[in-house]
């Protein structure tokens, strides 16, 4: 007599006890629910293994720093070229805090707890709320007044940036000396495209910059990308600011008006 | 409850938090073979902690969660009813 096999059973459950996928399917809604109820401390428990994440991050930089002089020289080099790029916009910024003393400049200064590329959208979170002045639609600035981004959440102690990089962020900027406007995407990881048509004089190297206190740099051109077949040429944007090392950022409000160049949403906690 | 899974499990939840997510996403494909709801797991905790909403964006990491986990199920399912899990 011929056999009939009737093995199927909940593929979900391995044993007959609860698995361990289960388990941890638990825990993710848990804590998406702790973070819809209660973002604030949703964040107070997580700071800490953010804060870890870092430590160890930067221990096995070090680390691996110390079997690579070549790499250690290149990163020393693309350092360098980024305190210049902070170094000649702070100059910038300070010639024309000079001019205008109007108050715009003094910003909430806040530690960064996690970023990318841990943080996978190019979002920061930072250790400062709305008790500390920070609201939705203030811009973020690194070193050097690098324009980093835009608040997009707070709750009260702590504020999630979007940055300028994030996938499906557009900001209004120019580029190179005879400040070319532009439309900027984000493109993720630290890296931002734009198009411009074949004649528009530019190369690579040109700073791009974004509307701040005035032309603020957000990035150099890194390499340009040439299709015969379009009309155009897609620039490809590196950040001023290593995204991966921010320690600490500066947050200020600048206004509606420079608000409505940045077209990022800012709603949900 | 089998240590290897346990191991496997929490491995990819950690690196959500500790490593860059390329890693996460190796660690919840293996984990995959063995737990199946581990990819949608890692996903929605992935968003949970980084995700901002806004326009035009969306939560990838619990839609490819979602994606991995459910052709787990589906390979599991496939090869209980086969020979190979005889």
């Amino acid at each position: 007599m011929k056999k009939t096999f009737l093995a199927r059973r909940n593929a979900l459950l391995s044993s007959s006890s609860v698995s361990w996928g289960a388990v941890a399917l638990a825990f993710a809604v848990l804590a998406l629910l702790l973070r819809l109820l209660a973002p604030n401390l949703f964040l107070h428990i997580f700071a800490p293994a953010f804060r870890a994440a870092e430590a160890v991050s930067a221990r096995s930089h070090s680390f691996l720093n110390g079997f690579r002089d070549v790499a250690a020289l290149a990163a020393q080099n693309e350092r360098l070229m980024r305190e210049n790029d902070a170094l000649a916009s702070e100059n910038r910024a300070l010639m024309e805090r000079t001019a205008e003393a109007d108050g715009l400049l003094g910003g909430i200064v806040a530690g960064v707890v996690a970023r990318p590329p841990a943080s996978p959208y190019d979002t920061l979170v930072v250790a400062g709320g709305a008790r500390s002045g920070i609201a939705t639609g203030m811009e973020a600035f690194g070193a050097g007044n690098v324009p980093l981004g835009v608040v997009s959440s707070v709750s009260a102690d702590f504020s999630r940036i979007t940055l300028f990089s994030a996938p499906g962020a557009v900001t209004h900027g120019w580029v190179g000396s005879a400040h070319t406007p532009l439309t900027i995407f984000g493109e993720g990881a630290g890296a931002m495209r734009a198009t411009l048509p074949r004649s528009a004089p530019v190369a690579v190297g040109d700073v791009v910059f974004v509307p701040g206190p005035g032309l603020l740099p957000v990035g150099r051109v890194a390499r340009i990308n040439s299709d015969p077949a379009e009309p155009g040429v897609v620039l490809r944007i590196a950040s001023s600011a290593n995204l991966f090392s921010i320690a600490w950022i500066e947050l200020r409000d600048i206004g509606a008006a420079l608000r409505d160049s940045f077209s990022l949403s800012t709603t949900t906690p | 409850m089998n240590i290897r899974n346990g191991i496997l499990t929490v491995s990819t939840l950690v690196s959500t938090i500790f490593f860059p997510w390329p890693l996460t996403a190796m660690l919840a494909l293996a984990a995959s073979f063995f737990e199946p709801l581990v990819p949608l797991s890692a996903g929605i905790f992935a968003d949970v902690l980084y995700y901002v909403p806004q326009d035009g964006s969306m939560p990838v990491f619990t839609l490819f969660g979602l994606a991995f986990s459910l052709i787990a199920v589906f390979v599991r399912a496939r090869l209980r009813e086969g020979i190979i899990w005889r």
